[in-house]
């Protein structure tokens, strides 16, 4: 233990130093020449991005079939992916990986800003890139993926043109926003560690199966990525830049003795190595886990019915303003043909009220820190080359905008810099950065305890609820019976709610804490959603109607120990 | 089901999905005593049988396998590295059977309820490995009891089958044991100089607009354990180097050349002045093909070299031979009532045998000591002087062949079926090969036609052997001549698909050369994608008919490719 400690602290401290090196390196002449006009300097050390010019040079002033038109827009992004990912369950390793592939996505647009290609396969093509720096390798990849784009964007506009025929549309909008041509060169991330030290805590985390034998499993796992990201446009826009991402995961599994399958997981995500646990940290949330499982398995089902107040932990709230907020703020242009302002619940919503004139959203890329805790969703540029803005969605309630890359939506005809592109050559849409929620009536925890309490008093009832988490799709994973008698918190199972919706989110929430939780997910786009505590007067609650699986049909084997 | 009609390309590409991991297993030598892995594996399927035995339903067969796999794989274009993965895993199986040997899980259609699979630890952590079967064992207990009651009342609602064999075959136990590292995991920096150097040669022929070198080294240590009593532990390599390049014809016709090579390891592969003959011959072969004519139906007198005709029996012969395939309702059963009738000329014999590592000083692809049900692999006569005689059995049985043969094979997670191994052809009435071009002209006279076709290469091709399909196969040439009878040179043609019934295309060989040529491919089916070898002296049919293949219309890129230095290539510098 003592040696693995003393590993783990001295990787902590190598890491330290590389960041040093690493920001003593960006302060110096690269950066210092990325942000003076000599950019094009930087841009032509880079093998990569020179290829990407090269080719796009040739493209933009060649690429044209006799009778098609020329393109008007040509955009190459390459995103270079250096991962490891190790999984570890019952105590030991079972698989660990590294790969890295540089993948490419080439978008050629044939029309105008007005009406364009962009359709179906004219949204682009993709190639896989050489990781060697070889000029004509990097070119030959993308000199395959400009023709097929350019070739397919000339029969997506044509089977779009014979579509629109056919269809009156009443406000149309451009099928792509202009933008300013952006120029920065940022130092790239690299994917450097001993995994050995790292794979031990997985081993250590996934052993606690032998402190319970009816953990039927414990799992833990990581990945590791250098994201390097390269951006080149016909406009002129030349973008570089590098980020790193790293995660750790542990998931149990256990079952009531009705059945009634348990599942708990946790996770760690940072921008840096030294922001993750250390594996003492690592270990004692890993014990807290499958204590919590423990416990939920000598839990009572919730009452197969309920209706009232409930009470949410600001890290349930990040998970309820994702869902019905965060989803709803993507402004996706609605299928040819469709009117609609957007394709979700807020589309029509428009300076209408989506909350209680108490909150207020913002969505904010270029912060890197809320209240001195790290966001993962910080980033400069977007993916399509346009400068992240902060952007007021929610003003005291009333919906005021749209997040939105450059494929403007009714009303909002630029790009707000939220256009960003899933690992890994997805095309780039609508994105999440840092979603803030924040009240302008916060109350302390005690407060929000107490209301709650009250509520259920005026209501004759013996009790409230209170969600601490939620596992997959609004189904609460640690949930409390909050007494009335006594205050004291009885955790429960097995429930789900009826009417959690855009509705009753608009309705019935009717306060929220001075408290706050930043969840940061990768889920391929890296974000955070920061949410304080927040109490509905109102929610139906019943019991999940899942399938109970046996148990086992014999014991697991002995342990040595 | 969907799988049978599926493309069974033997020169498969890319296989990706197949690979896994990197390191050895450590160089001390094991011994069944000192085996961990195979103790751990031994004392949880005893506790899985001795609790499972208590239970009703209970299972009557219970078997472990773990494949530890390493494998490295690179693959490059244009001379660039487009990716280099390592990576090791070790599958594991449970197979388990519920019911009797005469009626049980697996019958019918529900072959799959028999195997759940994991990942097992990669260090032989006896807990750990214990833990993952104990909990893949209970899992397959409820499909396989699940599946048992379903075969019961589907026994009781449809009327008798055909075939009354029973569902598994019984065998005498025996085990084996063989701890060898056939090859040294090949270093990184090789497999990536391979995959730059090879895929660099493209760079010279600008008309090649799609090319990949794809190299992959995989090595797997079998262990097996069944409780009728035995254990196997058996080792497996292969080394697998694929080049791939296309072009397009001025009609946007697409053409495709692809070269393997496969061995047990690096060492054995061909010197690299024979592989870089190769790769000049593919772009000779391509820029010929862009400039040659398009083939017209033709039905006609035909050679086919060793290769062409190695795959050729292998798709359209060596599938329907599979023992599996002669009691499944669905299946169209070509052979199946042909045993000791003749189905091929007199003068051809063909034989599977598994135990061949080596041929004409070329390491076999279907090389095997023991299969994925733990059966000895053994030499099948198939078909001896033309008449059917065997077929290649699982332990599955079927009408008169009541035991496998050792041909029990599958990739790690799929039930075995009976597969082939080294498929090999042979003949007595040969001439000298130099002597069938000059056949091939007097058969072509004899009938009157106007030329007769000599096909060089066949890239493998798909074979649907059920009956809602056509009884068909088409095979995909891909260099294909005209051979003409008045002293013209020959011709090369494009665009070729061989069509047919198999029966009736096999009865028309006339004769073949006297030396075999080597196949070596994976192969892809209901038991997954494994390696194999098709071997076959060159044949000369009396009549093979050929269609015109269905193409796409791609116009050639627009912009001279970047290495194209014979062309203005404006744009250098931004």
């Amino acid at each position: 233990m003592t040696t693995r400690k003393n590993m783990t602290e001295k990787l902590r401290a190598l890491a330290k130093l590389s960041v040093l090196v690493f920001l003593l390196w960006s302060l110096g002449v690269p950066r210092g020449l990325a942000q003076s006009k000599d950019w094009q300097a930087s841009a032509q050390a880079d093998p990569v991005l020179q290829a990407m010019r090269v080719e796009l040079e040739r493209s933009k002033t060649q690429l044209k079939l006799e009778a098609v038109a020329a393109p008007y827009y040509i955009e190459y992004r390459v995103i270079d992916d250096d991962e490891y990912s190790a999984e570890a369950a019952f105590g030991a390793l079972g698989n660990d990986l590294r790969s890295r592939f540089r993948f490419l996505r080439v978008v050629v647009r044939i029309g105008d800003y007005k009406q364009d290609s962009y359709f179906q396969q004219g949204e682009g093509s993709v190639n896989i890139m050489p990781l060697d720096d070889d000029p004509l390798a990097l070119r030959h990849q993308l000199w395959i993926a400009t023709d097929r784009a350019y070739k397919t964007a000339a029969e997506s506009l044509t089977a779009k043109q014979s579509q629109l025929k056919q269809l009156t549309v009443d406000q149309p909008v451009d099928d792509f926003a202009r933008a300013e041509p952006v120029q920065s060169i940022e130092p790239l991330a690299k994917l450097d560690f001993d995994p050995r030290p790292w794979n031990r805590m997985l081993e250590d985390a996934s052993t606690l199966y032998k402190t319970d034998p009816q953990l039927e499993s414990f799992e833990s796992s990581l990945k590791f990525q250098a994201i390097n990201r390269y951006f080149v446009n016909s406009e002129g826009s030349v973008v570089r830049s590098g980020e790193s991402y790293y995660e750790m995961n542990f998931v149990g599994r256990s079952q009531a003795a009705d059945g009634m399958s348990l599942e708990r997981d946790k996770g760690f995500v940072a921008k840096t190595m030294t922001e993750l646990p250390s594996a003492e940290a690592f270990l004692s949330a890993a014990k807290d886990l499958a204590g919590s499982l423990r416990r939920m398995r000598d839990a009572s089902l919730v009452d197969e019915e309920y209706r009232g107040p409930v009470l949410f932990s600001p890290n349930a709230s990040t998970t309820i303003f994702a869902d019905l907020v965060g989803e709803n703020v993507l402004g996706y242009k609605p299928e040819l043909g469709k009117n609609g302002r957007t394709t979700n619940a807020f589309a029509s919503s428009y300076r209408s009220r989506v909350l209680p004139d108490f909150l207020s959203v913002i969505d904010d890329p270029t912060v890197a820190t809320y209240r001195d805790r790290p966001l993962l969703g910080k980033y400069e540029i977007d993916d399509e080359g346009v400068r992240a803005r902060r952007v007021s969605l929610v003003e005291n309630g009333i919906l005021t905008n749209y997040l939105i890359g450059r494929q403007p939506i009714r009303d909002f005809p630029t790009s707000n810099g939220h256009g960003r592109a899933r690992i890994p050559n997805n095309p780039a849409g609508p994105s999440l950065g840092n979603l803030i929620v924040t009240s302008s009536e916060p109350r302390s925890a005690e407060e929000m305890k107490k209301k709650l309490i009250d509520l259920c008093q005026q209501r004759d009832l013996p009790y409230g609820y209170f969600v601490d988490s939620f596992g997959s799709k609004l189904a609460p994973r640690l949930i409390y019976k909050i007494w009335v008698k006594d205050g004291h918190e009885e955790l429960v199972r097995g429930a789900l709610f009826g009417d959690l919706d855009t509705r009753s989110l608009r309705n019935n929430l009717i306060a929220a804490g001075d408290d706050f939780y930043i969840k940061n997910r990768l889920l391929n786009i890296p974000h955070s959603i920061v949410a304080p505590s927040i109490l509905f007067d109102e929610l139906e609650v019943k019991r999940a109607n899942q399938s109970k699986e046996k148990l086992p049909e014999y014991p697991p084997p002995l342990v040595s120990n | 089901m969907t799988n049978r009609s599926r493309p069974r390309p033997l020169a498969c590409i890319l296989g990706l999905t197949l690979i896994a991991g990197g390191q050895t297993w450590g160089s001390s030598p094991l011994t069944d005593k000192t085996d961990a892995l195979l103790s751990t594996m031994q004392q949880e399927m005893q506790r899985a049988q001795t609790s499972l035995s208590k239970l009703d339903p209970a299972p009557y067969f219970l078997s472990y396998s773990v494949y530890d796999q390493s494998a490295s794989v690179a693959i490059g274009a244009q001379g660039g590295l487009l990716n280099f993965t390592r990576t090791r895993r070790r599958w594991a199986d449970v197979t388990m059977r519920i019911g009797s040997a005469a009626l049980d899980n697996t019958h019918e259609q529900s072959r799959a309820s028999a195997i759940s699979s994991g990942v097992l630890a990669l260090d032989d952590d006896h807990d750990a490995i214990a833990h993952e079967l104990w909990r893949l064992t209970y899992e397959e207990y409820r499909k396989a009891s699940k599946a048992y009651s379903n075969v019961k009342t589907g026994k009781q609602v449809h009327v008798e089958e055909e075939d009354t064999s029973p569902d598994f075959s019984q065998e005498t136990p025996q085990s084996y044991s063989d701890y060898r590292d056939l090859a040294p995991a090949p270093d990184r920096p090789s497999l990536e100089r391979m995959a730059r150097q090879y895929s660099a040669y493209f760079r010279k022929y600008p008309y090649i607009l799609n090319s990949a070198v794809v190299i992959m080294a995989q090595q797997t240590q079998l262990h097996f354990t069944s409780t009728e009593g035995r254990h196997v532990v058996a080792p497996g390599a292969i080394i697998r180097l694929a080049i791939e390049a296309g072009t397009l014809a001025a009609d946007g016709m697409e053409l495709m050349r692809v070269e393997t090579f496969q061995a047990e390891s690096l060492n054995h592969l061909p010197p690299e002045s024979q592989i870089a003959a190769r790769v000049e011959k593919m772009a000779s072969d391509l820029k010929a093909l862009r400039d040659a004519p398009v083939a017209e139906p033709f039905d006609g007198p035909a050679l086919l070299s060793g290769r062409a005709a190695a795959v050729f029996f292998h798709e359209v012969l060596g599938h329907r031979l599979e023992g599996h395939r002669q009691r499944g309702e669905k299946e169209g059963q070509t052979f199946t009532k042909k045993v000791n009738q003749l189905v091929l000329p007199e003068f051809l014999s063909v034989v599977d045998d598994p135990t061949q590592r080596t041929l004409n000083g070329l390491d076999l692809g279907g090389w095997y000591e023991y299969d994925d049900e733990g059966m000895p692999a053994t030499r099948v006569e198939v078909i001896k002087d033309g008449v059917l005689k065997n077929f290649l059995m699982s332990r599955m049985p079927i009408t008169n062949f009541a035991h496998s043969n050792g041909h029990g094979r599958s990739q790690p997670g799929l039930m075995p079926t009976g597969r082939q191994g080294n498929l090999i052809v042979s003949s007595t009435r040969t001439v000298k090969d130099a002597e069938l071009r000059q056949k091939l002209i007097d058969e072509v006279k004899k009938q009157g036609k106007p030329y007769g076709l000599f096909f060089e290469d066949i890239q493998g091709g798909f074979t649907m052997t059920q009956r809602a399909m056509p009884q068909a196969f088409q095979v995909l040439p891909v260099l294909v001549w005209r051979v003409y009878t008045d002293g013209r040179p020959d011709q090369l043609v494009r665009g070729v698909d061989i069509v047919g019934t198999p029966l009736a295309v096999l009865n028309r060989v006339l004769v073949t050369g006297d030396r075999i040529d080597v196949f070596n491919g994976m192969c892809g089916a209901e038991s997954g994608q494994i390696p194999v070898s098709a071997a076959a002296p060159a044949m000369l049919f009396s009549e093979i008919e050929v269609q015109k293949r269905v193409h796409a219309l791609n116009r050639p890129p627009i912009l001279a490719p970047p290495n194209d230095v014979s062309e203005k290539n404006p744009g250098q510098q931004p």
